[in-house]
């Protein structure tokens, strides 16, 4: 078909649903990730944030909406919803007498007559029971017969739930009084209720907000709303220093002009004034502000690299997969360990006077770390998946390490635990590389959670396919954690570096070594019972495996082993629930 | 069983035209409305066969959409009553010669078998959806009596089932009393008056058997249920005779006596020959559009539209309501005349072909028969119409008045509306709620 369904706009409710139809095949639009909701980002009651919570207020009272103009101690009725009104008086909700002052102010709206509220009686929080007339609020809030200072901070105050007689005035100066109670504002799983309308949240927000974030000085806004980015390439791309590209600059910067060399990086503090656009810039040149796709600028249009991986042909597949994952996990993290341990410590005699050098390996040995540790997440992120998926009553604990690793472009290659040298940097490049390696396996693991096979129960699959989402996610900032890494370590030999390039794996009778086994599978087993006791009743063993993992447990045993110049290994344990496992 | 009028092939599928914010399209299945960027209507002037593509594709059945061609056979969701042969008005133009329709309706309904009626509606209505039992005559209130014990009855019976129970009547207003003003306000009553527009104009369609006007003894009588409704909800239905003109002054007047919904009804079948002639659409269309645009004008200041055929309109345009029938005579909907027969529809009383059963259960091959022969895929007229799914063919009664001129005017009405959905749903200050466009809640 020729066509781009996408250039019709949808008008009416049956033409939105023809286009979001699964007749029309699964359509996932580009756009910003599912954590980048309103009910998730910062509000407050200062314009120019993700919404204006000031809104709230402005359906204090059920079925109505309100102006509070707190400047003139005012709160005046916009409107009112008399068909939920009327549900309300049906269902014996509210009392005849009530649902007439709704009816009577709906009509005087209808007639286009005014009506505001006049007069508050109810429970004000800390300030207790009171009652006034609004125009009696003098802005002192304290000492004796103290009251709200204002009528929004009035109606702010109010307790939910809690009775409220409010009483207003007609047009033609007659009063009518309501009894009714603080709405709700949030749902019973706390999102906002749904008497506010789409938009409703954010009506009142400064336009545009690019105002408010230009002044902001946090530099840790969504993406939605970015701040600080990843420069636009020119228009030769990167070239082979694509590295170098990997610069945080300020999104709003005054110098628009995309040179060969990247703009300088923003620095921890509020790039200055004459770094950034004005405002009234912003306002006339807002188009030359970029698009930002997963945090660099672009200039091209975007179009989503989606890499399909092929669904696994049923449940009993999928779950082989994801036995190899988590052993694919551990072994990796194995690997990772092996080299983070390899570094030169902190405090190293040879280090003295090369700060430079020691803020390297300090940094390089952390970031791995990191990523050690996060692979050991992943393993627990799998063994969630695998219970979930499982039938009832057959879940087994993912413990297994992998015998061998996926390599990119295909193929298989040993697990091989050594020093953090350059060939060994350059090999977990390799493995975190995005859609090969590790990825590659995870991607047919998504695919076929989002297309299940039939004889998975509905719905448990797409559930988990975020938490598979999450791990290939992880996986790309491993990948540039790396490339980062071997560009610290770049201008050095590895022997500035690390302890003994030439390492090697320690005997088996070695006693730190020893000491380190034993604890090892002591981890392993407490791992093994607590998944196998699920959430909460696994609690304790879980603890204990975290516990043992650092501190005076793992942790120092393995630095016990690299200080006498071995390689920290963990060997196969002689154990059935952890012998290795291979490739599907 | 399930019965199906199929389409016919080559029947128009969209239908295009501008509003005053840009161009649009109208896929006719499903009532499905686009807009059309400029650069898709040059690629459509470039290649025309383009758009046959999108409409195919656009027209599909999606979720939650049943075929257009079925032909549903529910139970019934709805009667009306016809509980009086008799009126105190003498309306030229009334369908059912006040209330005797021509010798076929006699008597007036007795309560045996009104309630007799309501037991059979409730014995087959599904609660999931509310029932209605509406009163018609002649003019119902000439049968006080039965009206009031029938909603006593089906109040009791209907809340022991677990049905939502509604009710409606159709009255001329001059013999509503303060009990019946109870009555409407602590029931869920759609009360329509018929009320024909200032006082000259009533006056003289509405005379009553005296020849004296029924408009002043109307608005004494209803200013009470007028100034508090309470759970009623109380409109207005003016009919317009050919040659009438003035709506909006007509339409005016109507809303001064305290109604807050109009709505207008050109008499197309009449027994005094005073029906619309094929001269009459044009400068109708011309005067209804532009009450509608006055209501459009304030519904941007967002205050309700009070013209009912406007709020309708734009309901049905916004949900994409799409219909191979106008009504539901005959599938939920069936009226039951004071013999205690069931007939399709209230303006059919006494007409064999329309008779479709009676308390005891509804006669299942004629009904079938009934609906198929009312789908719009199996009217001649209609199946080649662009219209079809939101006209659906009109009023069954008036289906023998269906000339050119009249369809003319009903496509051109609904151009004129789906023009004026876009426009006003176009605007960033009015945020388009169907249940509240309307002056009365859904």
């Amino acid at each position: 078909m020729s066509f781009d369904q996408g250039k019709l706009l949808p008008r009416n409710v049956t033409a939105h649903r023809r286009l979001s139809s699964p007749v029309t095949g699964k359509h996932r639009v580009a756009g910003n990730p599912a954590s980048s909701r309103l009910e998730s980002g910062v509000g407050n009651c200062y314009p120019g944030l993700e919404c204006d919570v000031r809104n709230l207020e402005r359906r204090f009272v059920p079925f109505m909406e309100m102006d509070v103009v707190a400047v003139v101690r005012e709160i005046r009725l916009v409107s009112v919803d008399l068909g939920a009104a009327l549900q309300a008086a049906r269902a014996g909700e509210i009392t005849p007498e009530d649902f007439e002052v709704y009816q009577t102010l709906s009509g005087d709206l209808g007639d286009g007559a005014a009506a505001a509220v006049s007069r508050l009686e109810g429970m004000f929080g800390v300030l207790g029971e009171l009652a006034f007339d609004l125009s009696q609020l003098n802005d002192k809030s304290y000492g004796a017969n103290r009251r709200p200072p204002d009528s929004w901070t009035a109606v702010r105050m109010l307790t939910e739930g809690a009775p409220l007689k409010v009483s207003f005035t007609r047009g033609d100066g007659t009063t009518v009084t309501l009894n009714t109670k603080r709405e709700r504002y949030l749902d019973d799983e706390g999102a906002l209720s749904s008497i506010f309308l789409p938009g409703e949240m954010s009506q009142s927000l400064c336009s545009p907000w690019t105002h408010d974030f230009r002044d902001c000085g946090c530099h840790y806004w969504a993406s939605n709303h970015p701040d600080i980015v990843q420069p636009v390439y020119p228009a030769g791309g990167p070239g082979t220093q694509d590295q170098k590209w990997t610069v945080s600059v300020p999104w709003q910067r005054a110098d628009r002009v995309i040179r060969d060399e990247p703009p300088p990086s923003a620095g921890p503090f509020r790039p200055s004034e004459e770094e950034q656009l004005d405002h009234h810039e912003i306002n006339h040149r807002w188009e030359e502000l970029h698009f930002v796709i997963n945090t660099r600028e672009t200039t091209s249009p975007f179009r989503p690299g989606v890499v399909h991986g092929t669904p696994l042909l049923d449940r009993a597949t999928l779950l082989r997969h994801l036995q190899y994952a988590a052993g694919v996990e551990l072994a990796v993290a194995h690997e990772y360990l092996a080299a983070a341990f390899s570094f030169k410590p902190d405090g190293d005699p040879s280090l003295a006077g090369d700060d430079a050098l020691a803020d390297s390996i300090r940094a390089a040995r952390a970031e791995i770390m990191r990523i050690a540790i996060g692979e050991m997440r992943h393993t627990r992120a799998v063994n969630d998946v695998i219970r979930a998926i499982s039938p009832p009553g057959t879940f087994k604990p993912a413990l297994q390490v992998a015998s061998a690793l996926p390599r990119p472009g295909g193929g298989h290659r040993p697990v091989v635990p050594r020093v953090a040298s350059r060939a060994a940097i350059d090999g977990f490049i390799d493995i975190e590389s995005p859609s090969a390696g590790v990825d590659g396996l995870y991607i047919d693991i998504l695919a076929t959670l989002e297309n299940p096979p039939s004889d998975m129960p509905e719905g448990i699959a797409e559930e988990w396919s975020e938490a598979v989402s999450s791990i290939i996610a992880e996986g790309e900032d491993h990948f540039q954690t790396f490339l980062d890494i071997r560009e610290w370590l770049g201008a050095y030999e590895e022997a500035k570096y690390l302890r003994d390039p030439a390492a090697t794996r320690p005997d088996s009778t070695q006693p730190d070594h020893v000491a380190l086994q034993t604890a090892y599978a002591g981890v392993l087993d407490d791992l093994h019972t607590g998944y196998l006791k699920g959430r909460f009743q696994g609690a304790k063993e879980i603890n204990e495996a975290r516990r043992d993992m650092v501190g005076a447990g793992l942790s120092s045993l393995a630095s016990a082993v690299a200080a006498v110049g071995f390689i920290v290994v963990f060997d196969v344990v002689a154990d059935p629930r952890f012998a290795p496992i291979s490739p599907p | 069983m399930t019965m199906h009028a199929p389409a016919i092939p080559g029947s128009p599928d969209y239908i295009r035209f501008r509003s005053a914010v840009g161009d649009h399209i109208l896929v006719v299945p499903y009532s499905r409305l686009f807009d059309v960027p400029p650069e898709l209507c040059a690629s459509w002037e470039r290649d025309a066969g383009e758009i046959a593509d999108v409409v195919s594709a656009m027209g599909e059945t999606t979720l939650l959409e049943e075929e257009l061609s079925k032909i549903p056979l529910p139970e019934p969701q709805s009667i009306s009553l016809n509980v009086s042969s008799s009126c105190n008005l003498s309306c030229g133009y009334c369908y059912a010669d006040r209330g005797g329709f021509s010798g076929k309706q006699a008597s007036r309904m007795d309560t045996a078998t009104a309630f007799r009626a309501i037991d059979g509606l409730f014995s087959r209505a599904t609660t999931d959806a509310p029932v209605t039992i509406g009163f018609l005559g002649g003019e119902p209130l000439m049968n006080r009596k039965l009206v009031h014990d029938a909603v006593q009855y089906a109040s009791l019976t209907g809340a022991s089932r677990g049905l939502d129970v509604r009710f409606s009547i159709t009255t001329n207003g001059t013999l509503v009393t303060d009990e019946d003003v109870a009555m409407f306000r602590s029931h869920r009553f759609a009360v329509t008056v018929s009320v024909d527009g200032d006082r000259e104009r009533h006056d003289a369609q509405r005379p009553d058997t005296r020849g004296r006007g029924s408009h002043e003894i109307l608005e004494r009588k209803l200013a009470p249920l007028l100034d508090k409704p309470g759970l009623a909800q109380v409109a207005a239905r003016m009919s317009v005779r050919r040659n009438g003109t003035d709506l909006q002054s007509q339409f005016d007047s109507v809303l001064g006596i305290g109604f807050k919904e109009v709505g207008i009804s050109p008499l197309r079948k009449t027994a005094d020959d005073s029906g619309f002639g094929d001269a009459d659409y044009a400068a109708y269309l011309s005067e209804l559009a532009d009450v509608a645009s006055g209501e459009v004008v304030r519904a941007r200041a967002g205050m309700p539209i009070r013209l009912t055929n406007l709020v309708i309109a734009l309901r049905q345009i916004h949900r994409g309501w799409a219909s191979p029938f106008s009504c539901g005579a005959g599938g939920g909907y069936f009226s039951v005349a004071s013999d205690g027969k069931w007939y399709a529809c209230h303006r059919a009383i006494g007409d064999a072909e329309f008779e479709l059963g009676d308390s005891c259960g509804i006669d299942r091959d004629r009904r079938a028969g009934f609906l198929s022969a009312r789908h719009v895929h199996n009217q001649t007229d209609c199946r080649s119409c662009w219209a079809r799914y939101l006209c659906s063919g009109g009023c069954h009664q008036e289906a023998s008045t269906r000339t050119l001129a009249s369809c003319n005017f009903v496509r051109d009405w609904l151009t004129f509306c789906l023009k004026t959905y876009c426009e006003l749903t176009a605007s960033p200050s009015t945020r388009f709620e169907p249940a509240s466009i309307g002056a009365m809640e859904i």
